[in-house]
Parts: C-alpha cells; sequence; structure tokens
C-alpha cells in the first residue's frame, strides 16, 4: 500500500511545531484575557520566544539532513538548515528588542505575536521551496504577513504609507516573478528546480533560441527578487518602508527577508540555472555595482537615523551580491558569512537606535544623536564599534566578512567589483565616522540634556552579545567558516 | 487559434498593467486594478502554455495564482481602508508624506 507523504512530515516536524504553537497562541489571543491586552503581547511575545527557541533546538537536532519533502516541492539540506537557523534566530532578537517598544508605543495588538511567527514559518518555508510553485506561495505568504506589519500602527499616517508602498511594490515584484515563472514553464513544461537543472546541463552558449528565450525569463525572476532584497536599480521603496514602520519591525524587515531570500536566490540560479552563468553573471555583477555606489552616496544625503540604517542595509546587499556574481563556492561561503554578521551588526544597530529613546519619543534625526557620549558613554562606545565594523574596520566583525567576499571576487576575476567594493566601503567610512563625530565631537551646547529613557533587560542583553560578537568573531572565526562551508556544499 | 496568439493576448494584457502602474497618477484603486490585470495576463500566460504543452501543472499553478491575487487584494484594500481614514484622500499626488 501507499502512504501518501509516509516520511515527508518527519522532515518538517520544525514548521510543524512553529504553526502549531502559533496556532495555540492565535486562540489563546483569541479568546483569553479580553480587556487586558497589554499585558497579554508581554505573555504572548514571551511563549512565542519560548516557541521560537524550540523551534530551533528542533532544526538543530533534526537527523534529516538532506532531502526531498512531498513531491518534490520542498527540500531539506545544508544550506536551508543553516539559513532557518539564522531566520529563527533573528525573529528572537526581534522579539527581544520588542519587550519594551510594544509598551512605549502603546501597541496593543496581539497580532504582532502571531504575524511575526507566521512571516517566520513563510520565510524557513521559502528557504526549502525547490519548486516555482512552492516558491510563489512562500513568498506570497511572506510578503501578505509584512505588508500588515508595515502597516501595524494603524493610527499613525507614516506607518499605513508605509504599508501601502510596500503592498503596491511588493505585489509588482510578485507579478514579475510570476511571469519569469511562466516563461520558463512554457519553455521546459517544468517547473521544479532539480528539473530545470537536470534539462539544461550543457546548453551553452551554441543554443542561441534556448539561450535567447530562457535569459528574458530569467530577467524577469532576477528583477523580481532584486526588488525583494531592495538591491540598487530598484530599491527607492526600501528606504520610506523602512522610516514609516514601526522600529521593531524595520529591523525585522532588514534582517529576515533578506537572509530567506538570499536563500531563494542562491536555490534558484546555483541549482536551476547555473548553465547560464554568463547571462545572470551580469544582472548581478551590475546591480552589486549600483547597490554599492547608491548605498553610499545615498546615504550620505540623510539626515533621518531610518533612512541611512536602510541605504546602509542597501550597501550590504551591494556586498553579498558580489558573492552572487562570483559563481563560485567561495563566494557562496562568503555571501553565509556575511548574512551571519550583517545580522549581529544590523540587531546591534537597532538595538542601540531604539536605547536612545528619550520620554519625548523615539529618536528620528541624525541630530537625535549628538552629544550622546555625555548621555550614555557606554551605548557611544557600542555604537561607534558597531558603525565601524559595518564600515569594514579591521579588527571588527564586518572586517571578515568583506574580507571574504572580496578575495572571492579576485579569485573569480571579478576584479573591478572588488576594486569598486574597497572604494564604496571607503566612502561609507565617510558617513559612519560623521555619525561618530557626531556623538563624540560636537560641540556641547548650553540645551540641557535629555535623559533616555533606559534599557531593559532584553535589549540589555541583546545589545551585549552582539557587541560581543563584533568583537570576537574576528578572533575566533573558524565555527563561522565551518559552519558557512557546509551550508556552501551543500548546493554545490 | 495557435499558441502564439493566445500569448500575443497574455502578453498586452501583463504590459498594460505594468503601464498602468507607471502612468497611473491618479488613484491608488487604480494601482489595484493594474495589479490585478498583470496577474490575469499571467494566468492567461500559464493557462495557453499548459495547453499548448498537454500539461497540467501550468492550470494548477493558475488556480493558486487566484486564490493568492484574491488574498492579496483584500490585504491591500484594508490598508487602503485605514489610509483613507487617517488622510482622508487616495491620491497617489499626496503619498509623499515620506521623501520619495
Amino acid at each position: 500500500m501507499f502512504y501518501l507523504f509516509e516520511s515527508d512530515f518527519l522532515g518538517l516536524i520544525p514548521e510543524t511545531f512553529l504553526l502549531l504553537g502559533l496556532s495555540t497562541l492565535l486562540g489563546y489571543g483569541v479568546w483569553y484575557e479580553k480587556g487586558r491586552e497589554s499585558e497579554m503581547t508581554s505573555h504572548q511575545l514571551w511563549v512565542g520566544g519560548l516557541c521560537l527557541a524550540f523551534t530551533f533546538i528542533l532544526l538543530c537536532e533534526s537527523p534529516l539532513m538532506n532531502m526531498i519533502l512531498c513531491f518534490n516541492t520542498l527540500i531539506i539540506d545544508g544550506m536551508s538548515a543553516y539559513l532557518k537557523a539564522l531566520i529563527l534566530l533573528s525573529t528572537l532578537c526581534i522579539f527581544g528588542l520588542s519587550f519594551s517598544y510594544l509598551q512605549q508605543e502603546r501597541i496593543k495588538a496581539f497580532e504582532y505575536v502571531i504575524l511575526l511567527l507566521l512571516a517566520t514559518l513563510s520565510l524557513m518555508l521559502m528557504v526549502s521551496s525547490y519548486d516555482f510553485i512552492s516558491l510563489y506561495l512562500a513568498i506570497e505568504f511572506q510578503s501578505l504577513g509584512l505588508y500588515v506589519l508595515a502597516a501595524l500602527k494603524r493610527d499613525n499616517e507614516y506607518s499605513t504609507e508605509a504599508g501601502l508602498k510596500y503592498f503596491v511594490l511588493g505585489a509588482f515584484s510578485s507579478g514579475f516573478y510570476l511571469f519569469g515563472a511562466s516563461l520558463i514553464y512554457g519553455l521546459t513544461g517544468t517547473t521544479n528546480f532539480e528539473d530545470l537543472g537536470i534539462l539544461f546541463t550543457g546548453v551553452g552558449p551554441t543554443d542561441l533560441f534556448t539561450q535567447g528565450s530562457v535569459v528574458v525569463g530569467l530577467l524577469f525572476l532576477s528583477v523580481a527578487f532584486l526588488f525583494k532584497i531592495s538591491a540598487a536599480p530598484f530599491h527607492m521603496w526600501s528606504p520610506d518602508v523602512y522610516e514609516g514602520a514601526p522600529t521593531v519591525i524595520t529591523a525585522f524587515f532588514s534582517v529576515a527577508p533578506k537572509l530567506a531570500l538570499f536563500g531563494v536566490l542562491i536555490r534558484v540560479f546555483y541549482l536551476g540555472f547555473f548553465d547560464f552563468l554568463f547571462s545572470w553573471q551580469q544582472i548581478f555583477f551590475f546591480c552589486s555595482l549600483a547597490s554599492m555606489v547608491f548605498g553610499s552616496f545615498g546615504a550620505l544625503a540623510q539626515v533621518k537615523i531610518k533612512r541611512l540604517l536602510a541605504f546602509s542595509s542597501i550597501g550590504h546587499v551591494g556586498y553579498m551580491l558580489i558573492g552572487l556574481a562570483t559563481g563560485s563556492l567561495q563566494g557562496l561561503q562568503g555571501i553565509f558569512l556575511y548574512l551571519l554578521i550583517y545580522l549581529v551588526m544590523t540587531i546591534n544597530a537597532f538595538s542601540v537606535v531604539l536605547s536612545l529613546r528619550t520620554h519625548e519619543g523615539e529618536p528620528r534625526f541624525l541630530l537625535d544623536l549628538k552629544n550622546l557620549n555625555l548621555k550614555s558613554p557606554i551605548l557611544a562606545l557600542t555604537f561607534s564599534l558597531t558603525l565601524f565594523s559595518m564600515a569594514g574596520i579591521p579588527p571588527l566583525a564586518g572586517f571578515l566578512s568583506k574580507f571574504y567576499l572580496f578575495f572571492a571576487a579576485l579569485d573569480a576575476s571579478l576584479y573591478s567589483l572588488a576594486i569598486l567594493g574597497v572604494l564604496s566601503s571607503v566612502i561609507s567610512c565617510f558617513y559612519y565616522i560623521s555619525i561618530i563625530k557626531l556623538m563624540y565631537f560636537h560641540k556641547a551646547e548650553e540645551v540641557q540634556l535629555k535623559p533616555l529613557v533606559g534599557i531593559d533587560g532584553q535589549k540589555g542583553f541583546l545589545l551585549g552579545i552582539t557587541f560581543f560578537g563584533i568583537l570576537f568573531i574576528f578572533l575566533y572565526p573558524s565555527p563561522f567558516f565551518l559552519l558557512s562551508h557546509a551550508a556552501a556544499l551543500s548546493i554545490s | 487559434m495557435s499558441l502564439i496568439h493566445s500569448l500575443h493576448v497574455s502578453f498586452v494584457v501583463f504590459l498594460l498593467g505594468l503601464v498602468g502602474i507607471y502612468l497611473n497618477r491618479k488613484n491608488i484603486i487604480l494601482v489595484l486594478m493594474s495589479i490585478e490585470l498583470m496577474l490575469l495576463g499571467i494566468n492567461l500566460n500559464l493557462l495557453s502554455f499548459s495547453v499548448s504543452l498537454d500539461d497540467l501543472l501550468g492550470q494548477i499553478f493558475a488556480l493558486f495564482i487566484l486564490t493568492v491575487a484574491a488574498a492579496e487584494s483584500a490585504i491591500g484594500l484594508a490598508i487602503l481602508v485605514i489610509y483613507f481614514r487617517l488622510r482622508g484622500t487616495i491620491d497617489i499626488e499626496f503619498i509623499r508624506l515620506m521623501k520619495g
């Protein structure tokens, strides 16, 4: 007798657990504790965090390392395990940041936790999808959750506008994705990545018809993904959305979807279309160049903190696209390492930004950072070292990741990318250092300093642990090298 | 009617949706409609490929797109409603609270 999906659910245990956990939380939110919403969000955050932690343990302890599930629509391999672990960690960090934020902003919506958990689940599915259909469903699942999260503050004009913009551009890029996928389906009759990879084996530049028509589909696909990771010519939505969305959600946007989308990009282009390397390499080459340049020059003109962080993340995406453009194992390893360190740096930067709150509200402008040294010397030191790390100054973590990617680019003879990468990180140093100047060397004025609200335990813990990572990953990087190498090996 | 004919139709519908998003300067409802038009063109594309390849996968894909598009436009309209409640307008010209 043929059992349908006999062992598939064994491979999906982490996802199933997360789904059941968040359904329980949803039921709890609907039926229990009506009228005590503000306490309830805190309880839900704790339980949701616990749920994520157990999912993380289930994921790490899973005995199934390589498996193709559900009629070739999902896959588990080293890369999916690595990226899923990072996604879970990033959501856990966002939960840690949310405790005080939700209370300070008086967001009394238990949906917050559930939507974040749903988004995490969809990102995990995205990383393991192995087929255009399942990938589309996972991407839409993620987008639908994130649109609502961006517009979470229903009574705030900025937040709703961010939600609206995110919705329009997200739907637009999904349309591009679908068009590309439909063209490729029409040409090949399959939507499975592995089948595509096998089908295209050896289709070189000799077969001009196949080459030309597949490349049109690939162009649409890559434009869709580049929209979603906010790489340069398609980045115009991201500063607006990042500025308007609530700050914890901005932190989530700038980390978790990028982790998953890089996984998807690698899966599609390295598994499905690797034989068209020389066609798509040019797309990513151009976008990487443009992102680095726009990221560093655009950030120079910013006066608001969150917009600056948005441009900084565009620049980081540009560096990661270098690794994608190399088409080599080393480049992939560089991306995985960069994603890990980017996660640590971004969480640290956003926890500092969230800790800068005064009694008058959230800081919005860069000028609010002025004289931070006098208000809170430790916070100023942490933020300045994080900024140095983002700029890639040697003894810090950010240097390690950039160094590795640039060497991968040199090995793949992408000299111009490596040189431009170094130059643009020099330019980015300028605006990072100008923030440090604001914090330390701004002439103290007569006006009295507004005291900070204070940092709660969860945020303090996150600040400490990420700062530790930024300082010391460089001294003992071998576990991270090994992890990212294992993830990269599963693709080749 | 050959595959090429139906592909012409679906490509034109897709491009109309695409151009509609860019050229439209009136209000956001039109943007939502253009997005639906894009998805419609893609569906037609998938269906004609599916018929010409004699393969069911494209039709399954089209069904999924239909359902997801419905959910997506529901969320889009919900966001539009809360936006209208706050600002009192859905004119594209006024959606520039933040620069850009």
